[in-house]
């Protein structure tokens, strides 16, 4: 189904009447800028869809400017060559049409049949600007060429679900809502608190009543319909004037004890033929001891006393024993020291005198070896230097004999070797010398370390008395060790035998106090109607008894009076926990129900935002699924095949990449790759604007070709626009191959008449039925539009022919 | 064979591709033209000649550039002449220098294809080399569309496979007043919504 023929009148740019021929495989518009190109190409869109959606994008309202601004009304009809006819009226309300092609057509054709400028111009600022968001012109490109701007627009309309706070804007009252059950929930969990809390004060109140009701010997069971006749069980009894009679009793038997206590303050354990007989036993112990040691414990201390005449050593036991092993222990470690030093300086000086003995013997032979070299031998050698330069020949300059006599080498050689024979010794000589000199200081040396140790010497006497002293420090601390336990136990019993006398004369100061005390408190006793003393019990323990007694009967007046107040304060207690519970039901009832109502209504518009985000997903994975569906390896493919032709000497080549991530809605990315592998930048960084122009105009080829063609047309408005020569040939050969290849029907306006000619060249038709329309736009005379038509028809070439 | 690898492989594809040899010398307007090699193509090809200029070992002087362009401006002016509607297409094998290149442009259409990587046979050594050759010389070489399988049959516009894949879970009145919405943009769509959840906010009593 190819286009045949147009007649459009008053439409846009172009006034009166014009009928232009289009059943050729190409069509070549041309005309001067405002000839009314644009115009033509609108009016075949508007024809077949109804709309003109490049028009419509830049100004909604443009339907009331596609009529001739200077005429009433126009027309457009289109023509087919299978018969179809496709008519729209024109006035200045706007377009009506007639037929149109079926919407999916109109669509195919608006998207991928017809490259308006602006759509050109568009794919280019795709390039150019290289932001991901979502108002990018790539996304609005791929939004428009999809016919995404309703899932766009559902997806921004539905955002606010997204954020609480967002939804918390649009959804009018649900603020309000949260809020006032937020509240009531409060209220009613203060109530609920409340409620538990008097449940509790309840319980305690009852607990506290019926434990009250046992101490008084009522029956225990009570509940909160019993509470007064409780009350009156709680009255008191009239035996509670009893406690004022016992308070004066206990007062006398204070004063009584307070008497007993002051004839008392000097107390001690124990009674006085008991401490006696314990003194008896202390003493006795302590002669025994002093009988089997006493001799011995006299010896040691009177051979340690020998031993440190300076010291002052104690008399008891255990601190000689302490004092004079310290000593003891001090002075023969400094005994063995001096011992050990003398020892040592012994050794030293027998080892002394041998290395010495061997230092004299090197001595010798250093000065047998110096003696063995003639000390003027250096002097000779110099001397035999200087006679060598008179040596000539074999002749001794000083002998004049001639040396090849002797038949050992030349005399040359001779006393060249004798000179360095002599400077040897020499040599040697002075190493001696320094030798000798080190092994003399050696010698003084140790002569001089055998004077020092001689003086510091002690002789043979005072050696063997230092070591008698050691010896005899050494016994006697063993002796003392020796003897620690006995010394020990001499100090424990020394201690108590004077602990024990001290006890005993203590106690034998005390006395008769107690029996006068025994008299006033039998007395006492009698009046109180309690038992009196017994003979054998004490003061003290006579008064603990009655008092005891007092107490106990006033501490049981004064449990059952407490029990009595405390049953009292309960069952107040627990009236008024009553009353405040009825109150607290009624307000709870009251909250709860406001709890209910907006919980519902939240519910109902938290299912909503569910509902709403679901879709909201639901419109991202049909629009992710569209643009993979979209924008694959097919495209990528076609792209860069065509982009290749067009761009031959370009390395890098544009293509369209899916995410395989994406935080926000799903758009596809421009990349370039390498031809060779790789990739590189975006292609707003990587190409030419030559060949980002190329880069648009193949993308929209591409999308043509990738999807089956529902209408062969192919409709472009002058898009070669900053292309050089080899690109516009190479776009030329493209155009040609998609017209006479691929069977499309290509229309294309250019504005420059150089290009126009140049394709009307290369676009001739090349065999019989191919066919090539050249349209000329221009204005007559009265400014009406004029359309003249060449058409170019095969003709068989004969311009090549074989060399002969 | 006289010509180098480069040049046979380019023929080679050029045969394939539907382009018949035109045997050199040739004559236009009288006047005899002689280059590495020339090619005709047929049907909807059959005004493309394909002049093959061999610039490393050509013979006829296809190694002095000025030589060649000479030779390109003459036959281009001997079409002319003859008012021939060919259109030349000039592919130099072989290394040239861009302004040689350039200077050829204002006659023809000039493909340069400076080398590949070919065996002894002058085949390419693997697909990516016969695609690198491909691609020196892709305007000249018909155009393949995938084919249709694996096109998307069914091809739903956004809307209807919006619509096609909504569940019953979804609030019904909800998604048809979104949905409706949507044609008259974001704003509306955000308006529709925000009017149901007022009307789900309305306190109601407890039944």
């Amino acid at each position: 189904m190819l286009l045949s023929n147009i007649e459009i009148s008053n439409f846009r740019s172009i006034k009166g009447r014009i009928a232009a021929p289009l059943d050729a495989r190409i069509v070549l518009v041309h005309g001067e800028n405002g000839a009314g190109k644009t115009s033509l190409l609108s009016a075949i869109e508007l024809a077949l869809t109804g709309r003109a959606l490049p028009l419509e994008r830049a100004d909604p309202a443009y339907q009331r400017h596609l009529l001739h601004w200077s005429t009433q009304a126009g027309s457009i009809r289109l023509d087919t060559d299978d018969g179809a006819a496709f008519e729209t009226t024109l006035s200045a309300e706007g377009a009506r049409t007639g037929t149109k092609l079926p919407d999916a057509a109109a669509a195919f054709f608006s998207e991928r049949c017809y490259l308006p400028q602006s759509l050109l111009g568009q794919l280019l600022h795709i390039y150019q600007s290289s932001n991901d968001e979502l108002g990018s012109p790539l996304a609005r490109f791929v939004g428009e060429l999809l016919g995404l701007d309703r899932l766009d627009a559902l997806d921004a309309g539905l955002r606010p679900l997204q954020d609480l706070r967002n939804f918390r804007k649009i959804a009018d009252g649900y603020g309000n809502a949260e809020s006032e059950k937020a509240r009531s929930e409060r209220l009613v969990a203060d109530h609920r608190r409340n409620l538990d809390g008097i449940g509790t004060a309840l319980t305690e109140a009852m607990a506290e009543l019926t434990a009250a009701r046992i101490a008084i010997g009522l029956p225990p069971a009570v509940d909160e319909g019993s509470l007064d006749r409780s009350l009156a069980e709680l009255s008191p009894l009239p035996d509670e004037g009893d406690l004022a009679h016992l308070a004066d009793l206990r007062r006398q038997l204070e004063a009584i004890r307070r008497e007993a206590a002051r004839d008392r303050d000097v107390a001690a354990p124990g009674d006085e033929p008991s401490l006696s007989a314990a003194h008896a036993l202390a003493l006795g112990a302590l002669e025994e001891w002093r009988r089997k040691h006493e001799a011995r414990v006299t010896a040691v201390r009177k051979h340690a006393e020998a031993l440190l005449p300076s010291a002052d050593l104690p008399a008891s036991p255990q601190a000689f024993a302490d004092s004079s092993l310290k000593l003891l222990r001090v002075e023969r470690q400094q005994a063995a020291g001096r011992s050990d030093l003398a020892a040592q300086a012994i050794r030293r000086r027998s080892a002394a005198e041998a290395e010495l003995e061997v230092a004299r013997k090197q001595l010798e032979a250093i000065d047998g070896e110096i003696g063995r070299v003639a000390p003027t031998a250096g002097d000779l050698g110099a001397a035999l230097a200087q006679i060598t330069s008179f040596i000539v020949d074999e002749v001794c300059p000083v002998c004049d004999r001639d040396f090849a006599e002797r038949e050992s080498g030349r005399l040359a050689d001779h006393v060249h070797r004798k000179v360095q024979t002599l400077s040897a010794s020499a040599r040697r000589l002075l190493d001696l010398s320094r030798t000798r000199g080190q092994q003399q200081g050696r010698i003084e040396a140790l002569e001089r370390e055998l004077a020092t140790l001689s003086s510091r010497l002690v002789d043979d006497g005072q050696a063997s008395n230092l070591s008698r002293v050691s010896a005899a420090l050494e016994a006697a601390v063993s002796e003392i060790e020796a003897l620690a336990n006995i010394l020990a136990e001499g100090e424990v019993l020394t201690r108590s035998e004077t602990a024990a006398r001290r006890a005993l004369s203590e106690r034998q100061a005390r006395d008769l106090a107690r029996t006068s005390a025994m008299a006033t408190l039998r007395e006492f006793a009698m009046s109180a109607n309690q038992a009196p003393p017994a003979e054998n019990e004490t003061v003290d323990n006579a008064v603990e008894r009655l008092s005891l007694v007092f107490q106990a009967r006033a501490s049981e007046f004064e449990r059952r009076m407490s029990a009595r107040r405390k049953g009292v304060e309960a069952i107040r207690k627990a009236k008024a926990e009553i009353r405040r519970r009825t109150e607290l039901d009624a307000v709870l009832t009251g909250d709860a129900t406001i709890v209910g109502q907006n919980t519902a209504a939240l519910r109902r518009a938290n299912a909503l935002r569910a509902s709403g985000q679901t879709l909201r997903g639901l419109v991202e994975t049909v629009r992710g699924d569209i643009i993979r569906r979209e924008f694959n390896d097919r495209l990528n493919r076609l792209w860069r095949d065509l982009f290749i032709r067009l761009a031959p000497n370009e390395p890098f080549v544009p293509a369209f990449k899916i995410p395989e991530v994406t935080t926000h809605r799903l758009q596809p990315r421009l990349i370039t790759e390498h031809r060779g592998g790789g990739s590189g930048g975006t292609p707003g960084a990587m190409l030419s604007a030559g060949n980002l122009n190329t880069a648009a105009l193949t993308l929209f080829i591409a999308l043509h070709l990738t999807v089956p063609a529902q209408r062969p047309w192919m409709i472009l408005d002058d898009p070669v626009q900053s292309m050089d020569d080899v690109h516009i040939a190479n776009f030329a050969a493209l155009l040609r191959i998609l017209a006479k290849e691929h069977g499309r029907q290509v229309i294309i306006a250019v504005h420059d008449r150089h290009l126009f000619e140049y394709l009307r060249l290369e676009l001739s038709p090349a065999y019989p039925e191919d066919s090539l329309l050249a349209l000329e736009l221009s204005r007559g005379v009265h400014q009406d539009s004029l359309c003249t038509a060449d058409r170019r028809s095969y003709r068989e070439e004969t311009a090549l022919r074989v060399a002969a | 064979m006289s010509e180098s690898n480069l040049v046979r492989a380019l023929l080679r594809r050029l045969h394939e591709a539907g382009y018949d040899d035109v045997p050199t010398p040739f004559r236009v307007a009288s006047v005899d033209f002689q280059f590495t090699a020339a090619l005709r193509g047929r049907k909807a090809r059959a005004l493309d000649l394909v002049l093959v200029v061999d610039t490393s070992t050509g013979d006829f002087g296809d190694r002095d550039p000025r030589s060649v362009r000479l030779r390109v401006e003459a036959l281009s002016r001997a079409l002319d002449v003859t008012q021939s509607r060919y259109v030349l297409t000039i592919v130099l094998a072989g290394a040239a220098l861009a302004g040689d290149v350039d200077a050829l442009t204002q006659v023809g259409r000039v493909l340069n294809v400076e080398a590949a990587r070919l065996d002894d046979e002058g085949r390419p050594v693997d697909a990516e080399a016969a695609e690198a050759l491909d691609d020196q010389i892709r305007l000249l070489l018909p155009l393949t569309l995938p084919s249709d399988e694996g096109a998307p049959e069914d091809r739903l516009d956004a809307m209807a496979a919006l619509h096609a894949s909504l569940s019953a879970n979804l609030d019904a009145e909800l998604s048809s007043a979104v949905i409706a919405a949507s044609a008259r943009g974001e704003g509306a769509v955000t308006g529709a919504l925000s009017d149901i959840l007022a009307r789900a906010l309305v306190l109601r009593p407890r039944t």
